[in-house]
């Protein structure tokens, strides 16, 4: 079964349709205790878009080779040799980044997002349909990521990207990690509520 | 049944690929990280010894680098230093001790000044000197720094056990033992309450510590005196003068354990209590052979 979206579609479609916080609800854990900040969100989401597309195209290289019964063991082994690789890779090049990023690289291995898509889409599609797939799913998460962040940074802390621009700090609560989902449900309800009036609007 | 086979031989390959893959990242990455940590730390000792990029330290300032090892040799053991010779570079003399400190022996080894930021390859070097009938085992190093020729401080490297795995540190401490500076370099304590031991407002806590008190360090669990916090962490709100007064106002005081970490915190203090005093006393009885022996030093 091939998929008959263009590779322009498939990364459009990772962003916005199967947007993996806000529409497939998946990886709630990061998106809730990390998005405290934009600049957090961001460093996720590069990282996530990385292994995201290396697992992507590694399983959807073997997939027929891939024994259907442990096809779940050797997605999380596939993660898991991407992250370690890119953990190692980024401590060994660019050790200013790994200093900030570490801690959530090793996260990376458990997921939800990159196992589903792989079971969902790699496991049946062409390389580079995977790989744009890996793509739009990686940058959707990654603009999930930094839009809670820069919702969560502005109202409670009052900067956004460290910078001050209300000069003061609306209400504390916001960064707390429980006002995660408040934050993800508030935003869930509004791209929603987008959509729904964008159908009514092409209906009429 | 079949199935289990074919499942158990592709999960061995798919493993095997795996390790592969990043047993290459690995061989291909070591060097570079490794490189990054001897640079890290290389800068984590100026900062400690007072220096930055703007504020460089003189080219009268040389570090000497003592490595200590346990020699064991038919059934008796001894300390090991390998001492640099003031003959140049790449020669030193190794200093055999025993457990009471007095002097055994003592051999010259040359090493090859790359080749001796690299354990193994020291340990080689001693060992062919030293004959096959005694074990060495590399037990830590210190760095010795002068100005000029004369000792102005020491920088110890030092690792001890934590509230989970080791914590590793440099302690700087000045030619009266007084410690400097303490920088955390490696540990695994908890996020948010065992990790505070990276905080300025713990670690300088250690700072301006004399031996004398140091010996007796113990952990209190009372909150931390705001003033003194000010001061710890030093981020510009108060002048220099008020933070060196306010440090010394607190300078025979226990360390105020972090909040929810009295293990960490108890665990860095015995740490650093047991690293200084044992550094004094060992050094004191290698200072004491060196003399006895006129074995010439650059330090």
């Amino acid at each position: 079964m091939a998929t008959d979206k263009t590779n322009l579609q498939l990364v459009v479609n990772g962003i916005l349709n199967e947007n993996p916080i806000f529409r497939l609800v998946l990886s709630m854990c990061p998106a809730v205790g990390i998005s405290t900040t934009v600049m957090n969100g961001f460093m996720l989401g590069i990282a996530v878009l990385f292994v995201q597309v290396f697992s992507s195209c590694t399983i959807s290289l073997f997939k027929n080779v891939i024994h259907p019964r442990i096809r779940i063991p050797t997605y999380t082994l596939t993660i898991a040799t991407w992250v370690t690789v890119i953990d190692m890779v980024l401590a060994a090049y660019l050790p200013e980044a790994y200093a900030k990023m570490g801690i959530f690289i090793k996260l990376i291995v458990a997921f939800a997002i990159i196992t589903m898509r792989l079971e969902m889409f790699a496991c049946k599609e062409s390389v580079t349909a995977s790989f744009w797939d890996g793509i739009g799913m990686g940058l959707g998460f990654m603009a999930g990521m930094m839009s809670l962040g820069l919702v969560r940074e502005l109202l409670g802390m009052g900067t956004i990207l460290g910078y001050d621009v209300l000069g003061f700090k609306p209400l504390l609560f916001f960064v707390l990690p429980f006002a995660g989902f408040f934050c993800v449900g508030l935003m869930m309800a509004f791209f929603n509520y987008i959509e729904l009036a964008y159908k009514r609007a092409k209906r009429a | 049944m079949k199935d289990i086979f074919t499942i158990i031989l592709r999960l061995t390959i798919s493993c095997l690929l795996a390790g592969l893959v990043m047993g290459a990242a690995f061989v291909l990455t070591n060097n570079a990280k490794k490189h990054n940590a001897h640079m890290h730390e290389q800068k984590v000792s100026q900062s400690l010894l007072g220096y930055s990029a703007t504020n460089p330290p003189p080219a009268t300032l040389a570090m000497h680098e003592v490595y200590r090892y346990i020699v064991t040799a038919s059934g008796s053991q001894g300390m090991g230093y390998l001492v640099p010779s003031k003959d140049g570079e790449g020669k030193f003399t190794f200093v055999t001790l025993d457990l009471d400190g007095k002097f055994q022996a003592q051999t010259t080894v040359t090493i090859a000044p790359e080749k001796t930021a690299e354990e193994s390859e020291r340990t080689r070097a001693i060992a062919a000197v030293l004959g096959v009938d005694k074990a060495l085992r590399y037990a830590d190093q210190t760095i010795v720094v002068t100005d000029n020729g004369k000792r102005t401080a020491y920088l110890l490297p030092g690792k001890f056990p934590g509230f989970k795995t080791f914590i590793s540190v440099i302690l700087a401490l000045d030619s009266k033992f007084t410690i400097i500076g303490l920088e955390v370099m490696e540990h695994e304590e908890d996020p948010g309450l065992g990790a505070e031991i990276v905080q300025k407002y713990f670690k300088n806590q250690f700072k301006g510590k004399g031996i004398d008190k140091v010996k007796t360090l113990e952990v209190v669990k009372t909150p931390l005196p705001d003033d003194y916090r000010q001061a710890l962490e030093g981020d510009g709100k108060i002048t220099a003068d008020q933070v060196t007064a306010i440090q010394a106002q607190y300078q025979d005081k226990d360390i105020y354990a972090l909040t929810g970490a009295t293990i960490s915190s108890r665990s860095v203090t015995n740490g650093v209590k047991g690293m200084v005093q044992k550094f004094a006393y060992r050094l004191g009885l290698l200072d004491r052979a060196l003399i006895e022996q006129h074995i010439a030093t650059p330090f």
